[in-house]
C-alpha cells in the first residue's frame, strides 16, 4: 500500500510537471503576442517596452522564464499580466464559490441519479424504465449553456423568481441558496442523467450474478435483495465515476456554468484568464485543476481497492 | 489519470472500472471472443444477430432517422439558401425592408432588434427570423452552421478513432517501452482539464493559424477545432481499447496465432482488431455526440469555429448576447444541438444493446462521453 | 484615449487656450450652457441648494475592476473615473459637462503656470498647507516624484512626459531623478523644462498620471492599498478584482477644500463600488434601487428597454469624443491605391453601422469627432455603392485576397462582419479575423503581424486636444514596429510636418482651423473609412438626482456630483 502510494504520488508529480511544460510551450513557442507590448499600453515607446520586458523577465531565456514562473506560482507571488492581481490569491478566494456550486450540484445529481437509476433497474424493461431512459438521454444530450440560458431567461428575467446571478457567501444562507439553485440545476442535469444510466447498467449486471440469484432463491424479499445486495454492489462504478467527475469540477472545471451565472469561482477565473490569454493565470489554474484530477484519481484507486476485494494495490506494479 | 498501473488486468479494472466496466473482466468479453473464431470475419454471425436486434429497437431506428434527416437538411443548405431564402449565410441585411403582402417590415429595427420568424409569409425569407443587428437569415445560418457542427462532430470522431486504435494497439500489443511512452503521454492529456487544453490550443491557433511543414491551416479553418477535439478525446478511447487488447493478449486464439507464426501486424489487424469492432463502433457514435457538445463549448468561449462562419455553438454564443430581448436566437441553435445529440445518443444506446447485449462496453460511455467537462457541464 | 469617453456637445472656441491666457482668472464666470445651479452647489460643498440632500452611502458597480487603482499607472476610463475624486494633479479639468469640462483650472497649483523661454519652461507654485488624507503635508517634491514614479513603474502614461528634459535618460537608467523638474520646498515653486515646445503640455499636466503622491509610495502597483488622497474622498479599502470603498477625506473640509473651491467636495459620505460582471444584473439592481449608479452603459441587449423606460428620469445618453473607423494599410496592395480607399469610403454606410450599434454610434465620416476643438463637419464620401464599384473598376484591382481584422467585443465584431460583406461586394476575397479584445491592439499594432490589410479600430481622446488624434494616429513619424497606432501606416511628409509644427503651438482659434484643414486633407487621402462617434450613458437609481449629475468629457461621471434626492 505504501509503495503504491509513493509510486502514484511520484507519477502524479511527473504528470503535473509535464503539463506545466506543455502549457508553457503552447503559450511561448507558438507565436501569439508579446505580453510586454500589451502590458506597456497603447502609447508605449520602445524604451518603455524594453523596461517592461526587463521588469517581467521576458528578456530571459525560456528555461529561465519557466523556472521563474513556477517559483512564483508555488511561492504565491505570481501576478497576472492584466490586472496585476495575485493569481494564487484569486484562486483561493474562488474556492468557496466553486465548492458551493460543486457540492450542491453533486448532491442533486447523486440524489436524482440514484433514484432514477434504481427505479429504472427495478422496473427494467417497463414503461417507467423507458420514460426514465428518455429523460436521462435528454439530460446527457443537453448543452449546458443552453439549459443555463433558458433558466436565466425564464426564471430571472421573465418571471423574476430568482436573483439573476452572482455568488453570495454562505454567511447569508437564504441568499446563498437562491443564487445557487439555478446553477446547481444546470450543472446537475447532465450528471444526473449519466449516473442514472450507469447505476441502472451496473445493477442489471449485478442482478445476474450468482449470489443474487442465490439470495433470491433463499426467499429473501425483493426489496431486501435489491437494497442489500444489488444496490450495494452496484455502487462501485458510480462512486468511482463520482470521484473523477468531482475532481474535475472542484478544480475549476465548471467553466461555462460559472461564467454564465457569474459565480466568481475558480472556473470563472479560468474562463477570464483564457479569454485574456493571461499566461500566468492560465498556468496556475491549469495546475490547480490538474492537481485535483490527479488527486481524485489516486483517491478513486484507493477507494476502489477497498470496495473491491479482487484488487490488491501494487501487487503487480513491481 | 491513469497512471501507472494497468500492467495487469486487475489494475486495469481498478482504474477503469468506471470506464471500461467489468466487461474486460469476467462477464462480457467471452461473447466477442467466441464470435471471433466463428463469425466475425465471415460477416455472418454476430453482425447479423446485432442487426436483428437493432431492427427490433424502433426507438433507436427512429433516432437514426431523425439524425439522417438532420444531416440531409444541412447538406441541402445551399438549396434552401439559393432557392428559398435567396441569401447567403453571412450576407447582412441591416438596412433592408421586407415586403409581406401590403406590409413593409424592417429586417432590423433602429433599436437593433431583428425580425422574428416569418415562416412562409415572405416566401421563405427569414423563415426563422434574422439573427440580430446584422440581419442575417437565421434559418440559412442554422443550416450552414449544422454543416460545420456535423463536420466537426463526425470528422473529429474519425480522428479520435484512428488515433485511439493505433495507440491502443501499439501500446496494448507491444507493451514494454512503447506502452510506457504512449501511456504516459495519454496520462498527461488525461490529467489536463480537457476544455482547458482545447481552449488553450484553440485560442493560440486562432491568432496565427497552424503551419506545420507543407500543411497550412488558416486560423478560420474548420480543421483547427476538429483536430483539437479529435486529439483531446483520444486518451478516453485509447485507454479502454488498450485494456481490452491486454485482455486479448492472454487468450488462446492469439496464442494460437502466434504459434502459427503470424506476424505482429497480422495479429493486430486480423485477429485483434475485428474483436474490437463493436467497442469501436459504440465509441464512435458516442464521440460524435460529445464532439458536437464540445464544439459548442469551444465556440462559445471563442476558441472553436471562427465567425463569421456559423456553427451551432457560435450561433448560441451570438444569440446569448441578446438573450433577454431575443431569446429565440439562443433557443433555436440550442434545440438543433439537443435534437442532433439526442438522436445520436439514443441510436448509440440502441447500437450498444444490439452489439453487446451483455453490456460489455456499457460503461464506456463514460470514457468517451462523460468526461464531465467534455460533455459540457462546463 | 480609447475607452476614455468624453462629452463635449459643441466645439466652440478653445476653452483651453482661453484659460491658459487668462491664467489665474479662475472659472468663476459660470458661462456654461448647462445647469448653473450645479456648479454653485458643488463649489461650496456644503448643504445642497439644488434640491439634493447631503450624506448617505452611494452604491455603484463596475463591470470590471479598473486596470489599476494607482494614479500613476491607470490608463483607462474606469481608473480615471474612480480616482478623479481622490487624486488631484497640479492642474485639473473642471468638474463640468460639455465644453466647460475641457477647461483646465489650477488644482494643487495656486494658479495656472507661467510659460516662458519660448514655451519651454513652465513655472507654478504649490498651494500652501495642503495635506494628504493621512495628515502628512503635500510637498512640491511629491509632484516630481509622481512624474518619476510614472517611469519607475513603467506606466503606460510615461510616454506623455518624455519631452521633459532628462526624462528620456531617466527612463533608461531609472537613476538620478529627472533633471528638468526643479522644486523649491520652501516656496512651493515647481519649474519644468521641456526639450521642445509642446502645445499639449497643459493637458498632460492635468492628467491623473502626475497627481502628487507621498515620496514614500513604493515604486510598484499600489492597487491593493492606494496612496493617501489629496482630493475630497479617500479610498479606504480596495480589493482588486472585487471592489473598493471611499470615505470623505478628513483633511479636505479643513484644509485642501477651502483653497480649491472650484473642485467639488461631493455630496455623499461614503461610496461603495462593487465589481459585477453581469451587466444585466446591474440594470436590474439599478431598477430595484440596490445600486445607485453604474459605470458601464446598459448592455446592448437591454439598452433600448432602459432608454424607453427611463430616459430623462434616470437615464441620459452622453456623447463621447471618439471616432470609430476602418483603417486601410497603405503600405500594401490593394490599399496603397487611393481609388480603392475612396471606393471603400463610398461603400461603407454609416447608417447601417448606426443600426448595428443599436443607435449607440452616431454616423460621421471624418477624423475629428464632434466636440473636439477643430471639428468642422464635412462629408466627402456620401454612401454610394455604384460609385464605389466604378472606382474599384478604375483602379484595376481584382480578386485580391485581403484580411479584415476586428475584435470580439460586440458589436465591433458585427461591424467587422458588415465590413467584410461590403468588401466582398466590392469584389475582394475577404478573410475575417476576430481577435480577443484584450489582445487586439497589441496584435494589429505589431507591424510584423502578417496580413494586416484593413480592419476596425476606435479612438477615444486622452484629453480634448486634436493633436491627440493626429500625432498618434496619423503622423508617419509615429509608426513604430510594435505598439503602433498608425494602423493605416500613412506617411505623407507634408502632412507630418504640419502635425509637428502645430504640436508645438498652444491651441488657439487659428490652430483650430488649421486642425480642421488637416482633418479634411487626411480624408482626401481616404486613409480611414470613419463611420461614427460613440454614445455612452449615465444611468442612476430613482433616488439619485439626475439633473445635477455631471458627465465630464475626460472623466465621465463625476462621482462628486451624485446626490440623493431630498
Amino acid at each position: 500500500m505504501l509503495r503504491f502510494l509513493v509510486r502514484r504520488v511520484l507519477g502524479a508529480i511527473a504528470v503535473l510537471f509535464a503539463i506545466s511544460v506543455l502549457v508553457f510551450l503552447i503559450f511561448n513557442v507558438v507565436p501569439a503576442t508579446n505580453p510586454a507590448q500589451r502590458i506597456a499600453g497603447k502609447n508605449a515607446t520602445p524604451q518603455l517596452i524594453k523596461n517592461v520586458e526587463k521588469e517581467w523577465g521576458f528578456d530571459k531565456s525560456l528555461p529561465e522564464q519557466y523556472w521563474t514562473q513556477m517559483k512564483l506560482i508555488f511561492t504565491g507571488e505570481v501576478k497576472s499580466y492584466n490586472a496585476h492581481i495575485n493569481v494564487d490569491e484569486r484562486i483561493v478566494e474562488g474556492i468557496p464559490a466553486t465548492a458551493s456550486l460543486c457540492i450542491g450540484a453533486a448532491i442533486i445529481w447523486l440524489a436524482f441519479g440514484f433514484l432514477f437509476g434504481y427505479l429504472s433497474a427495478v422496473r427494467s424493461g417497463g414503461w417507467l424504465d423507458r420514460g426514465l431512459t428518455v429523460l436521462a438521454l435528454i439530460g446527457i444530450s443537453m448543452p449546458v449553456f443552453w439549459l443555463a440560458s433558458i433558466l436565466l431567461y425564464y426564471f430571472t428575467y421573465k418571471i423574476e423568481l430568482f436573483p439573476p446571478s452572482g455568488y453570495e457567501p454562505l454567511s447569508d444562507p437564504g441568499k446563498w441558496f437562491s443564487h445557487l439553485i439555478l446553477p446547481w440545476i444546470s450543472l446537475a442535469v447532465l450528471f444526473a442523467g449519466f449516473y442514472s444510466r450507469v447505476l441502472r447498467s451496473s445493477m442489471l449486471d449485478v442482478m445476474n450474478e450468482d449470489y443474487v440469484r442465490t439470495a433470491r432463491a433463499k426467499g429473501l424479499s425483493q426489496r431486501r435483495v435489491m437494497v442489500k445486495h444489488v444496490l450495494r454492489n452496484s455502487l462501485i462504478p458510480v462512486i468511482t465515476l463520482f470521484g473523477l467527475d468531482f475532481g474535475v469540477l472542484i478544480g475549476g472545471g465548471a467553466i461555462v456554468t460559472e461564467s454564465l451565472f457569474n459565480i466568481e469561482g475558480v472556473g470563472l477565473f479560468t474562463a477570464e484568464a483564457l479569454k485574456q490569454q493571461d499566461f500566468p493565470s492560465i498556468m496556475a489554474v491549469t495546475l490547480f485543476g490538474a492537481f485535483f484530477i490527479v488527486l481524485f484519481n489516486i483517491l478513486v484507486d484507493i477507494g476502489y481497492a477497498y470496495l473491491d476485494p479482487r484488487i490488491r494495490l501494487g501487487a503487480s506494479a513491481a | 489519470m491513469p497512471s501507472e498501473s494497468e500492467k495487469s488486468g486487475a489494475e486495469t479494472t481498478a482504474l477503469e472500472g468506471a470506464v471500461v466496466s467489468p466487461g474486460t473482466g469476467p462477464g462480457g468479453s467471452e461473447f466477442a471472443i467466441v464470435e471471433a473464431d466463428s463469425g466475425a470475419r465471415q460477416g455472418g454471425g454476430p453482425w447479423a444477430i446485432a442487426w436483428r436486434r437493432l431492427r427490433r429497437n424502433h426507438f433507436a431506428l427512429f433516432a437514426l432517422g431523425v439524425f439522417l434527416l438532420i444531416v440531409v437538411c444541412c447538406l441541402l443548405a445551399p438549396v434552401w439558401a439559393n432557392q428559398v431564402a435567396h441569401t447567403g449565410p453571412n450576407q447582412t441585411h441591416t438596412l433592408e425592408k421586407l415586403h409581406e403582402g401590403g406590409e413593409v417590415k424592417e429586417v432590423v429595427e433602429p433599436s437593433g432588434k431583428a425580425i422574428g420568424p416569418q415562416f412562409f409569409a415572405a416566401g421563405g425569407k427569414f423563415f426563422l427570423g434574422a439573427d440580430g443587428h446584422l440581419g442575417r437569415d437565421e434559418m440559412v445560418r442554422l443550416l450552414y452552421g449544422g454543416r460545420s457542427s456535423l463536420f466537426i462532430g463526425i470528422v473529429a470522431a474519425i480522428i479520435t478513432t484512428i488515433l485511439a486504435v493505433v495507440f491502443g494497439l501499439l501500446s496494448g500489443f507491444y507493451g514494454g517501452w512503447t506502452d510506457t511512452v504512449i501511456s504516459r503521454a495519454m496520462d498527461v492529456i488525461w490529467a489536463f482539464p480537457v476544455v482547458l487544453l482545447a481552449i488553450a490550443l484553440g485560442i493560440v491557433l486562432a491568432v496565427g493559424g497552424l503551419e506545420i511543414g507543407p500543411i497550412h491551416l488558416k486560423s478560420s479553418s474548420l480543421w483547427i477545432p476538429t483536430l483539437i477535439i479529435g486529439i483531446v478525446y483520444t486518451p478516453y478511447m485509447a485507454r479502454p481499447l488498450r485494456g481490452e487488447i491486454l485482455a486479448f493478449r492472454e487468450k488462446e486464439f492469439i496464442e494460437a496465432a502466434v504459434a502459427q507464426g503470424a506476424g505482429p501486424s497480422r495479429i493486430m489487424f486480423l485477429e485483434i482488431l475485428p474483436n474490437l469492432m463493436s467497442t469501436i463502433i459504440v465509441f464512435f457514435t458516442l464521440n460524435i455526440a460529445n464532439n458536437m457538445l464540445l464544439e459548442a463549448v469551444l465556440s462559445y468561449l471563442g476558441a472553436g469555429v471562427q465567425p463569421p462562419s456559423s456553427s451551432w455553438g457560435t450561433m448560441i454564443s451570438e444569440g446569448f448576447e441578446a438573450l433577454y430581448s431575443q431569446p429565440l436566437l439562443t433557443i433555436i441553435p440550442g434545440t438543433a444541438i439537443l435534437l442532433t445529440v439526442l438522436s445520436v445518443n439514443v441510436f448509440g444506446d440502441g447500437l450498444r444493446d444490439a452489439l453487446d447485449p451483455k453490456s460489455k462496453v456499457r460503461f464506456e460511455a463514460r470514457a468517451g462521453s462523460s468526461d464531465p467537462e467534455a460533455i459540457g457541464p462546463v | 484615449m480609447r475607452k476614455l469617453a468624453i462629452f463635449l456637445s459643441i466645439a466652440v472656441l478653445a476653452a483651453i487656450s482661453a484659460v491658459a491666457l487668462a491664467a489665474c482668472g479662475g472659472g468663476g464666470s459660470g458661462s456654461g450652457t448647462t445647469s448653473e445651479s450645479t456648479s454653485e452647489s458643488n463649489a461650496g460643498g456644503s448643504a445642497g441648494e439644488g434640491g439634493g440632500s447631503e450624506g448617505g452611502t452611494l452604491k455603484g458597480a463596475y463591470t470590471s475592476f479598473p486596470d489599476y487603482m494607482d494614479p500613476q499607472i491607470s490608463y483607462t476610463a474606469e481608473g480615471w473615473t474612480a480616482m478623479r475624486p481622490v487624486y488631484i494633479p497640479l492642474l485639473a479639468y473642471k468638474a463640468a459637462p460639455g465644453e466647460e469640462g475641457a477647461e483646465i483650472i489650477p488644482g494643487l497649483a495656486k494658479e495656472m503656470p507661467k510659460i516662458t523661454n519660448g514655451d519651454k519652461t513652465y513655472t507654478m507654485f504649490l498651494r500652501e498647507g495642503l495635506k494628504y488624507s493621512n495628515g502628512e503635508p503635500i510637498k512640491a517634491g511629491d509632484f516630481k516624484y509622481a512624474v518619476e514614479r510614472c517611469f519607475l513603474t513603467n506606466s503606460g502614461g510615461s510616454p506623455f512626459y518624455t519631452d521633459i528634459v532628462g526624462a528620456e535618460q531617466f527612463a533608461k537608467t531609472k537613476k538620478g531623478g529627472i533633471s528638468g523638474i526643479k522644486v523649491n520646498e520652501k516656496t512651493g515653486e515647481i519649474v519644468i523644462n521641456l526639450e521642445k515646445p509642446q502645445g499639449t503640455f497643459l493637458n498632460e499636466l492635468a492628467l491623473m498620471f502626475v497627481a502628487p503622491v507621498p515620496q514614500n509610495t513604493p515604486n510598484e502597483d499600489q492597487s491593493a492599498s492606494p496612496p493617501p488622497a489629496s482630493g475630497p474622498y479617500m479610498i479606504t479599502k480596495s480589493q482588486p478584482g472585487r471592489g473598493w470603498d471611499y470615505e470623505r477625506n478628513p483633511y479636505w473640509a479643513k484644509d485642501n477644500g477651502k483653497q480649491m473651491t472650484e473642485i467639488p467636495s461631493g455630496h455623499v459620505d461614503k461610496i461603495e463600488i462593487e465589481v459585477n460582471r453581469n451587466q444585466s444584473t446591474q440594470v436590474n439592481d439599478i431598477e430595484s434601487g440596490k445600486l445607485n449608479w453604474i459605470f458601464d452603459p446598459p448592455p446592448t441587449d437591454r439598452y433600448q428597454e432602459v432608454k424607453e423606460k427611463f430616459e430623462g428620469t434616470q437615464f441620459k445618453p452622453e456623447p463621447t469624443i471618439s471616432t470609430y473607423y476602418f483603417w486601410m494599410n497603405q503600405t500594401t496592395e490593394p490599399f496603397s491605391n487611393k481609388k480603392v480607399r475612396e471606393a471603400v469610403n463610398y461603400a461603407v454606410d454609416p447608417a447601417a453601422l448606426e443600426r448595428i450599434y443599436t443607435g449607440q454610434v452616431v454616423g460621421t465620416q471624418q477624423i475629428l469627432p464632434p466636440g473636439m476643438p477643430g471639428y468642422k463637419k464635412f462629408e466627402l464620401f456620401p454612401h454610394n455603392m455604384k460609385k464605389a464599384k466604378e472606382l474599384i473598376a478604375e483602379s484595376g484591382v481584382k480578386d485580391k485576397e485581403i484580411t479584415v481584422w476586428t475584435d470580439t467585443e460586440s458589436p465591433n465584431n458585427d461591424a467587422g462582419t458588415y465590413y467584410q460583406g461590403v468588401l466582398k461586394e466590392l469584389g475582394f476575397n475577404v478573410e475575417l479575423k476576430i481577435l480577443n479584445a484584450d489582445n487586439y491592439f497589441t496584435v494589429i499594432g505589431n507591424t510584423s503581424t502578417p496580413n494586416l490589410d484593413t480592419g476596425w479600430a476606435d479612438w477615444f481622446e486622452d484629453f480634448p486636444h486634436p493633436n491627440d488624434f493626429f500625432d498618434i494616429l496619423l503622423n508617419g513619424e509615429s509608426i513604430q514596429p510594435t505598439n503602433n497606432q498608425n494602423f493605416s501606416q500613412i506617411n505623407v511628409k507634408p502632412l507630418n510636418e504640419k502635425i509637428n509644427k502645430l504640436a508645438e503651438e498652444q491651441l488657439g482659434p487659428q490652430q483650430e482651423s488649421k486642425y480642421a484643414e488637416l482633418d479634411e486633407e487626411f480624408m482626401k487621402e481616404a486613409t480611414w473609412a470613419p463611420y461614427g462617434t460613440r454614445t455612452l450613458s449615465l444611468f442612476v437609481s430613482e433616488d439619485i438626482n439626475l439633473e445635477t449629475a455631471i458627465w465630464n468629457p475626460t472623466f465621465e461621471t463625476e462621482l462628486t456630483s451624485l446626490e440623493f434626492k431630498k
